[in-house]
């Protein structure tokens, strides 16, 4: 009895195990396979039938015979020599020279400003009721169901009449961070507002009692203990403003100022054909988010589950 | 702080509190109207206009009027049931298998966690692209062994361009074209770590001895999930499928770069289309009035499910 | 710990967002915007005040001066506008400094429409790559009415009749100039045709016999759906012509069902049915081209300037043209192995092809239309005309006298001329007024009746696409 019992259990684990192999090579295969892609020589892409590894020799398979190859990378980045560059090549590729950093500029800036006014109403929501408050929400909550390309040509227009105004500070970098703002408020204040009503409301009470404004008493108890939801807040905002394509697109009028998912359309637009081309592109692209995420992924994980949740 | 804390009387904080939540979520407002709320009204106004050569005219319902008439204004609706159903359900269905799967497994490797939902932080725009390479007929990686005869008779398949399969019930595009399949399961790939996140967290809240107690009445796998999970998380079932029906519908980047409404128009659904028509054709009248039906049922889903959660709460409660 | 922890990593990040944005905006600011922005701001709105300083002439072109990758797509196109630029620049110096604005290519036009409705920044010239899209800006009040204008210039009498003709908008005004006109054309590895390409739709289905006996097949085009429904432009057009076949009933309606056109897209269900074309021809983004690239497709339809964008090339004999360049092209049909031809056409019929042009449109609402003048006057210039025509225009000089012109009288050249000249060329969309639709509604009904569901009956799935678009009239 107890032996079968035991084996049973081992044979389930082994079986859960496997399963989430499974799960994990589901997950990872197409990127690994465009990691793969991306260091093929032109050589190997215009191969019919494709092979996996470009190790095939007359021969044979032979891992030492592989022809890797990094000329996607250099056509993305297109490093030139250069006397003023510190290490002597400059990177003179569209997609790392301008729209990355217009990205992360825009993703930034988004998030710091989406994380203080979420911050602020998601407060606001959770600790005082008023009159109008349900509505408030639920309308916050309609917004996110108004489709993206919907509003694009109101705010193509509303874009335009600024710039024609011509007021001073002003360019289309500062409206698309509006924008992008407009786009991640409704749902990061309702991801807020889940983190404000899981903080015991008796820790400010003891503030106010202390002698504390309810301003002080929000800025010194509240927002620290909200500090990891807002955090998450920022990160979701920042993932989603990095991957955004058709308002960065239509809304800015000069290239110079355009973000990245333009800046990988647009170069498709002049390597249609060249599949390792854009497969360099594509992990360098992704590469940032990922690399942020690896390194945030608790509050990630926390932010997907409050927001959905609680919302 | 101290010294004009001294000051306050004790009453001043009270009255301050009433405006404090006005000021607090005043800003937000703000945003909100200007880049949401005031873009959506301006819709509802293209909608019953279209550009003439000489500027904007009124047209009434005319806009639609002609989307209604539109051969592929109906097509797209059935694909994008049908893309809604297999998306929303695949990954459901997966998500769950999943998050079951990491539930049992108490102890997590943060690595494996942390690769399994890679896939959620890549843009949808960089996702379609990538499940484009690995198909392209004759070049892609799988295309050698898609387009083998020998393992999908009777010629192979090759996902980007396979014809679909005659409808069974009239106009409705069922079954699916082999580019919708592949549709589905790219968006499902994207969507399936946060999907798994979030029923994970809802089953980690079920109490263990309610699952031990069940075990020892003698109840199966099967029985346990349908009786005791399912009705435990459906709160957070519903708003999972929410959450998958918002994106699929809303999304165009996954089929903008990877089928592009084809073969054919066999993966064409309505945010194509609306794409299609408002920025292609350049009728921003007619678009405007798709994206107001769109937006129309979209709403139709929020107020469903909250509705359907807050049965669900008092009836729990 | 863990709030240290993220409030370090938040920290971290934007600690590297300011290191990334200081170190990356200076070298991104000033190359791209030294000749755009220092003038750009003020002087354009009051260009008379200051007639010392240059003012600035905006293009909107598909090419991308600022992009050197040798094998980019449009490497061609880039290279065009990265040498002219200057040379404009000092033709004008002290009046006008041309500021070129790069654009997606499938996207310019919305975005032209788009800018001129709203009042936006719109260009002040317009690199136009087709009249379909004269005819949509001019639905939408996007151009300007040229005529007055360009009737009172030097080389308006030099200028080819039927390419004045592709001009003119609906109500007979001028709205376009044009400057290259682009015919659509066969390409043929003469190995695969070892006795000239099919001459007939029956000789063609020998040929497709024959090859296809030999693992090969004889045609790809662009078969598919994407683009907007492009490749009813591109290849399915030059059959339908071919076979004296029309989309149109010459009064601005939609009109398929003619006996030609049903005949012809039966002939084109036909060789799809019977495995004479490559899968990849229906894959869409222009990945047709990778069957005629290997020489496993014999032929390819589609038009004059797609020689740029084919390659590189593997010949039937192993031969390998593989600069990565449009050279690779222009070499295998200097050496024989490709050669530009017309279409087959039924016995009696003159083969057709479809006739478009490239050039200029001025928006309504451009700044400085003075400075567009100029410029359109400079690239009518005996040295200027050519090298447009040849590198963006990729067709044939609009313009007589550039005709005569040495860089024309290349094997190339001279093919692609006989190939037109024994052919009845005109544009698809005849009468047409709203031509993308058109064109996307039309494509998406053949590649259903060729490849999806070779069952359906041609005349009725027809009939039902021209009535949905007339019922729009």
């Amino acid at each position: 009895m107890t032996t079968t019992k035991s084996t049973r259990k081992r044979w389930e684990g082994i079986g859960v195990n496997l399963a989430m192999l499974l799960v994990l090579v589901f997950a990872m295969v197409p990127i690994f396979t465009t990691v793969l892609i991306s260091f093929k020589s032109e050589q190997d892409i215009i191969r019919k039938p494709p092979n996996i590894f470009p190790c095939d020799t007359p021969e044979g398979f032979k891992w030492s015979e592989c022809r890797w190859s990094v000329e996607g990378y250099q056509r993305v980045l297109a490093p030139k020599p250069s006397e003023t560059s510190p290490l002597g090549v400059a990177i003179t590729g569209n997609i790392p020279r301008i729209y990355i950093p217009n990205s992360v500029l825009y993703a930034t800036a988004t998030s710091l400003l989406v994380v203080f006014l979420a911050g602020l109403s998601g407060y606001a929501f959770s600790r005082y009721r008023f009159r109008g408050h349900g509505l408030l929400m639920t309308g916050i909550l309609a917004i996110t169901g108004v489709p993206l390309l919907t509003n694009l040509l109101a705010l193509y227009q509303m874009a335009a009449t600024f710039r024609k105004a011509d007021l001073p500070f002003y360019d289309d970098r500062l409206f698309i961070i509006a924008v992008y703002m407009g786009f991640y408020l409704p749902l990061s204040v309702w991801i807020a507002k889940g983190f404000f009503d899981a903080i015991p409301r008796e820790l400010e009470e003891a503030a106010l009692i202390d002698g504390c404004t309810p301003v002080g008493a929000l800025l010194r108890v509240t927002m620290p203990l909200a500090l990891p939801g807002l955090a998450a807040v920022f990160l979701l905002t920042f993932v989603s403003v990095w991957n955004e394509f058709i308002a960065g697109y239509l809304i800015i009028a000069k290239n110079q100022y355009k973000p990245v998912m333009f800046g990988l359309y647009d170069f498709l637009g002049q390597n249609i054909i060249n599949l390792q081309v854009i497969a360099a592109a594509c992990i360098l692209i992704a590469s940032p988010v990922v690399i942020l995420f690896v390194f945030t992924r608790r509050s990630f994980f926390r932010a997907m589950v409050e927001g959905a949740v609680k919302g | 702080m101290t010294q004009s804390q001294s000051s306050y009387s004790p009453s001043k904080p009270h009255r301050k509190r009433d405006w404090l939540p006005f000021w607090l979520i005043l800003p937000t407002v703000v945003v909100l109207l200007a880049i949401q709320v005031y873009p959506a009204l301006y819709t509802v106004w293209l909608s019953v206009h279209e550009r003439k050569p000489a500027g904007w005219t009124y047209v009434g319902v005319d806009n639609f009027r002609r989307l209604l008439n539109m051969g592929l204004f109906k097509e797209s609706i059935g694909h994008t049931i049908i893309f809604l159903v297999g998306y929303a359900s695949l990954t459901m269905l997966l998500g769950f298998i999943v998050a079951m799967l990491l539930n049992r497994k108490m102890r997590l490797s943060g690595f494996y966690v942390t690769l399994l939902f890679i896939p959620w932080i890549i843009a949808d725009l960089l996702t379609g692209i990538v499940f484009r390479l690995l198909v392209f007929p004759d070049y892609g990686i799988f295309s050698g062994i898609l387009q083998n005869p020998a393992l999908f008779p009777p010629d192979g398949i090759s996902i980007l361009t396979a014809a679909r399969p005659k409808p069974w019930f009239g106009d409705f595009p069922f079954p699916p074209s082999p580019a919708m399949i592949y549709l589905i399961l790219a968006s499902a790939w994207r969507a399936l770590p946060f999907i798994t996140l979030l029923l994970l967290a809802s089953m980690q809240t079920i109490p263990q001895e309610v699952l031990e107690s069940s075990r020892i009445d003698g109840a199966n796998g099967w029985q346990i999930v349908r009786h005791i999970m399912i009705p435990l998380m459906l709160p957070t079932l519903v708003v999972a499928l929410f959450s998958l029906t918002l994106s699929g519908m809303n999304g165009i980047g996954m089929v903008f770069s990877l089928t592009g409404g084809g073969p054919g128009t066999s993966t064409e659904v309505l945010s194509m289309l609306l794409y299609a028509i408002g920025w292609r054709q350049l009728y921003f009248g007619r678009a405007a009035a798709l994206a107001l039906l769109i937006a129309v049922i979209n709403w139709l889903l929020i107020t469903g499910t909250l509705r359907f959660t807050r049965l669900q709460e008092r009836s729990i409660s | 710990m863990n709030r240290k922890r993220i409030l370090l990593t938040l920290l971290g990040v934007l600690a590297l967002v300011f290191v990334v944005a200081a170190c990356a905006q200076q070298p991104a600011e000033q190359p791209a915007e030294q000749p755009a922005e220092q003038p750009a701001e003020k002087p354009a709105e009051q260009p008379t005040e200051a007639p010392a300083k240059e003012v600035d002439f905006v293009t909107w072109y598909q090419y991308d001066q600022n992009n050197e990758d040798p094998k980019s797509d449009e490497r061609v196109g880039n290279q065009y506008l990265r040498d002219t630029i200057p040379q404009f620049n000092e033709a004008f110096e002290g009046k006008w400094n041309w500021v070129n604005q790069p654009k997606a290519f499938d996207k310019m036009t919305a975005e032209l429409v788009a800018a001129v409705q709203a009042g936006g920044d719109v260009p002040d010239l317009f690199e136009m790559s087709n009249t379909q899209d004269m005819v949509d800006f001019y639905r939408h009040g996007t151009v300007q009415d040229l005529t007055d204008w360009a009737m009172a210039q030097s080389w308006w009498n030099d200028l080819d009749a039927s390419a004045i003709e592709a001009c003119k908008g609906p109500d007979g005004k001028l709205y376009c100039i044009p400057i290259s006109i682009r015919p659509q054309v066969v390409y043929v590895w003469s190995d695969r045709f070892p006795d000239g390409f099919s001459k007939t739709p029956e000789a063609f289905l020998e040929d497709s016999e024959r090859l296809k006996a030999e693992g090969l097949y004889s045609m790809t085009f662009f078969g598919s759906t994407d683009k907007g429904g492009e490749g009813l432009t591109r290849a399915m057009w030059t059959i339908i012509s071919s076979y004296g076949g029309s989309l149109d009933d010459g009064q601005g309606n939609m009109k398929l069902d003619w006996p030609e056109t049903i005949e012809a897209i039966e002939f084109i269900r036909h060789i799809v049915q019977q495995g004479y074309i490559p899968e990849i021809a229906f894959a869409g983004g222009f990945q047709e081209e990778e069957a005629f690239k290997d020489a496993s497709a014999g032929s390819f339809p589609t038009g004059l300037f797609g020689y740029r964008y084919v390659n590189p090339l593997t010949a039937p004999d192993g031969t390998k043209y593989d600069t990565g360049s449009a050279e690779d092209m222009l070499n295998a049909i200097a050496d024989g192995q490709v050669v530009i031809t017309h279409s087959f056409a039924p016995e009696g019929k003159k083969p057709g092809c479809g006739i478009d042009v490239a050039g200029f449109v001025i928006p309504v609402g451009a700044k400085n239309v003075e400075a567009a003048y100029d410029y359109i006057n400079w690239i009518m210039s005996p040295e200027q005309n050519p090298a447009w025509v040849q590198g963006p225009g990729g067709g044939f000089p609009a313009l007589k006298a550039t005709q005569e012109h040495e860089l024309f009288q290349t094997p190339f050249y001279k093919q692609a001329a006989e190939a037109v000249g024994a052919s009845a060329c005109r544009p698809w969309f005849g009468s047409l007024q709203r031509p993308n639709e058109a064109q996307e509604m039309v494509m998406q009904v053949i590649y259903k009746l060729i490849k999806e569901d070779p069952t359906l009956d041609i005349a009725t799935e027809l009939q039902k696409v021209q009535e949905e678009y007339n019922a729009n009239n």
